[in-house]
């Protein structure tokens, strides 16, 4: 698409208008006044780090999120966006970043549910062949539509979710990190279908991680940061530096100057790990964390980061390697018992189902891995409990008289401390895993939560943690290491940590790869 | 999913912050046992006014009665505790428990008939145990194949009813002592032991974790498995001592003898309050259970209905509780 044509509005028409729309989630501002257009025949891309709103923006044009105010015009009309089936009405077809295919039907039923105009296909026979027809374009050819989706590999599902989308016969093709579980020939495949769809006069919203896609595929660019749109710009003359630009604010630039704390070299490394590899979700990753050292590992989403913590937490059973800690070698920790044994705490990246016992109090929560520190001859004692558990909130500076509430009472940031402080003083505890450590937490908490996280590191402990928010990353790490599509990319030791490189690192495609 | 989508779609945790938290009472368990009460006092006054309920007579037989459901309650609370429901062949397993004891006991005498069949029926649970736990089979499927299990193998390998032998006297097993019968102290032992294992040891405690959150306890490392085998083996002990009582108390040992017992126990467990679901419960609401459903029991045994209505009635009963469970756990969310 040639850019003065970009640069006319009225030459080409509009396929949807978002217009000046604010959401909060309570005091958090989401959205704030913002504004998308989206051109007929336009692939549009949507950027912005975590936090920025994208998310929210996403789910109010897919009708899963209805805006405290602001409008959305599709085709130049005002519509009421309050259902996911609203905007199927409106032509809007999402392929979400989670699969919401149902294994237990086959490829054809999935497709066919939640249609609304189910008699379109008529008999079966002509809906296989329709169907058939939609999977030969995406590169499906061999999977027959009366196959079980259970028995495809999670890249051929996230392809026929794409199908669902294209099978509604949608104008607007809402693709939400379509790309996440996909290789490189299944990517291209997409990207011809896309095409082919661009110029049929369709018009598709592209979110990604991954910049290269953006620079490959879209004609325009939306930056969303801190809730706000930053800019609308023609991909065409832009590089991936004009858009990590964009994407950076100028405080997380600012963060990058401090000087890091340079990790004390001469400590011993706790934890060693080579050649971890896990079928599908990582490869040849190689880590280490000396005693009192921060690594923190920036990933997008599919990066495998957050996989590999859950195989050193021994939650990855199909993970080959070697991990060493505290000198001791030994095979992969293909349980969490003994990754426990071996002295390594995992913090989950969701407290609910894998975190708390939300019925329980908050003391029980936080001695519920230490039986030896409140045992006195094998027999819980109540009083070393009780006492541990006041020391333990103290630490973590939730009021001491609260330490006997159901832990379900705090509010969430809360909640996060108190699943912290269950591996704070612990003195089994040598290396702590932490999985998005303030997922969820609003500012003071998580600042809070950093510090706690240091104190472990001060206290001896090696710390490795996982986020996707680069922000969280250079505020806390000592050493930064990147992945991006299941490797590393680089390890930055010390001072040369800096900002626009981890951006860039986890949002390439290949051309990295080469370098790690 | 981003994690940007997490500060979006977890606004509760965001929005509550500010909101000053709800402050519950210390304990929750409070209004569950007075719900249990209540329950109680409905029964003891319809009870009550039953002809012959009041007698010490009666009042001795809810009480040996009481004891057999009560110490499989115990055993079917534990289990619930660790997350995993309750045994389907709870009964079958008391009678099988039963049945061995008798079996043995002529040729290698009380004591050591008592502590094998009390082996037995420890190992035929941890089987159990381990298969749910370790390698995640379901529960009822799990206990619902032992039971058949269990059956097949008695019925191949047992006669059909053993008596007790000629010359050994274990009438004391169902004597009164102090003038209640000696099920009673033993059935109360096994709940206070029990209800001690439960609250005053790590493993016990740790039970507990695994059955309100079985994710979050293997994340953090506990033994999950061997936890969930515990839990069984120590219903497969108070199976065992039930079934030893049971041979006692009927001089006689067959399949049969199981009668309702299965879901008298998981009645009992439920009705005196233990989540089904895990996480929450006592040997002491077990106990608390035991009494109400025996007292049931013995209530419309006295008014001249039959099984069929007893169970119809407990059915009523534990529905009912499940149901009251339901809107409080809701109200409170």
């Amino acid at each position: 698409m040639s850019s003065d044509l970009l640069d006319s509005e009225i030459s080409t028409g509009l396929a949807l208008e978002v217009r000046q729309v604010t959401k909060s989630y309570g005091n958090l501002v989401a959205l704030d006044d913002v504004s998308f257009e989206l051109r007929k025949g336009e692939a549009h891309a949507l950027l912005g780090h975590n936090g920025a709103g994208k998310t929210t923006l996403v789910r109010t044009i897919a009708g899963q999120v209805v805006p405290d105010s602001g409008a959305v015009f599709v085709d130049g009309a005002l519509v009421s966006l309050s259902s996911p089936r609203d905007a199927q009405v409106c032509g809007i077809a999402v392929v979400d970043q989670e699969l919401t295919l149902l294994p237990a039907l086959t490829v054809a039923e999935n497709i066919h549910l939640g249609r609304r105009d189910a008699r379109f296909f008529g008999a079966a026979t002509d809906r296989n062949g329709k169907i058939a027809s939609l999977l030969t374009r995406l590169g499906l050819a061999h999977i027959h539509p009366d196959t079980l989706v259970a028995e495809l590999s999670l890249a051929e599902r996230q392809l026929v979710e794409i199908a669902r989308a294209l099978s509604r016969d949608a104008q607007i093709l809402l693709l939400d990190e379509p790309t996440a579980t996909l290789s490189d020939v299944e990517i291209q495949r997409v990207f011809t279908v896309v095409r082919d769809l661009l110029t049929e006069g369709r018009s598709v919203i592209y979110v990604s991680h991954r910049l290269g896609e953006v620079l490959d595929l879209c004609d325009r660019v939306t930056v969303l940061r801190d809730g706000r749109r930053k800019a609308t710009r023609p991909v065409a003359g832009m590089d991936r530096a004009g858009i990590v630009r964009l994407m950076l604010d100028e405080g997380a630039v600012e963060a990058a100057r401090i000087p890091r704390r340079e990790g004390n070299g001469d400590a011993p490394s706790v934890i060693t790990a080579r050649g971890l590899a896990a079928p599908q979700l990582f490869s040849l990753v190689d880590l280490t964390a000396r005693a009192g050292e921060i690594v923190g590992i920036a990933g997008q989403i599919g990066s495998g980061a957050s996989s590999v913590v859950r195989a050193l937490a021994g939650l990855v059973p199909s993970c080959t390697g070697e991990v060493a800690v505290d000198g001791h070698p030994g095979s992969p920790l293909g349980t969490p018992i003994r990754s426990a044994r071996a002295g390594i705490a995992f913090v989950s990246n969701d407290r609910k189902s894998e975190g708390l016992f939300l019925d329980k109090s908050i003391t029980r929560n936080l001695v519920a891995t230490r039986p030896r520190q409140t045992c006195r001859h094998s027999v819980v004692s109540a009083k070393r409990s009780r006492d541990l558990g006041r020391q333990l909130c103290a630490l973590v500076g939730i009021d001491a008289k609260r330490a006997e509430d159901p832990v379900s009472s705090l509010s969430g940031g809360n909640q996060q401390k108190v699943f912290i402080g269950r591996c704070l003083e612990h003195p089994e505890v040598k290396v702590l895993l932490l999985d998005e450590p303030t997922r969820g937490v609003d500012v003071a908490g998580r600042a809070e939560i950093h510090n706690l996280v240091r104190r472990a590191a001060a206290g001896g402990a090696a710390v490795l943690f996982v986020s996707t928010e680069f922000d969280e990353v250079l505020d806390l790490a000592d050493t930064v290491v990147t992945m991006f599509g299941g490797r590393v990319v680089a390890t930055h030791r010390g001072s040369d940590i800096d900002a626009s490189t981890i951006l860039a690192e986890t949002t390439h495609g290949s051309s990295v790869r080469g370098v790690a | 999913m981003t994690a940007e989508n997490v500060t979006a779609a977890d606004p509760d945790t965001t929005v509550r912050a500010p909101v000053p938290s709800e402050r519950r009472g210390p304990s929750s368990s409070a209004p569950r046992m007075l719900w249990g009460l209540v329950v109680l006092v409905a029964v003891s006054a319809l009870a009550l006014t039953t002809d012959g309920f009041v007698s010490v007579a009666n009042a001795r037989a809810i009480l040996s009665s009481v004891s057999f459901t009560g110490i499989l309650a115990v055993g079917t609370v534990v289990i619930m505790l660790s997350g995993n429901l309750f045994s389907l062949s709870i009964g079958t397993s008391a009678a099988v428990s039963s049945m061995l004891f008798l079996y043995l006991l002529p040729d290698v005498g009380f004591v050591l008939a008592v502590l094998l069949t009390l082996v037995a029926g420890y190992a035929t649970f941890a089987l159990q145990g381990a298969i749910v736990g370790r390698l995640d089979g379901n529960a009822i499927i799990v206990t619902i194949g032992a039971g058949a299990l269990q059956v097949g193998a008695v019925t191949w390998l047992l006669p059909g009813s053993v008596q007790v032998p000629d010359g050994v006297d274990i009438g004391f097993l169902t004597r009164s002592v102090l003038g209640l019968p000696f099920p009673l102290y033993v059935f109360l032992a096994v709940a206070l032991l029990v209800q001690c294992w439960l609250h005053y040891s790590a493993t016990g405690r740790q039970v507990e974790l695994v059955g309100e959150n079985k994710a979050a306890a293997r994340a953090a490392g506990l033994p999950t498995g061997k936890l969930v085998t515990v839990a069984f083996a120590v219903a497969g002990l108070c199976t065992a001592i039930t079934g030893i009582l049971l041979a006692g108390f009927n001089q006689n040992a067959n399949l049969a003898v199981s009668g309702t017992f299965t879901f008298d126990a998981i009645a009992a467990a439920i009705v005196g309050g233990s989540s089904v679901i895990g996480g929450r419960g006592s040997a002491a609401r077990a106990v608390l259970g035991a009494v109400i459903i025996a007292t049931i029991a013995n209530m419309l045994l006295l008014r001249g209905f039959g099984t069929g209505v007893r169970v119809l009635v407990e059915g009523i009963v534990v529905v009912l509780v499940v149901v009251a469970a339901q809107r409080r756990k809701r109200s409170i969310a």
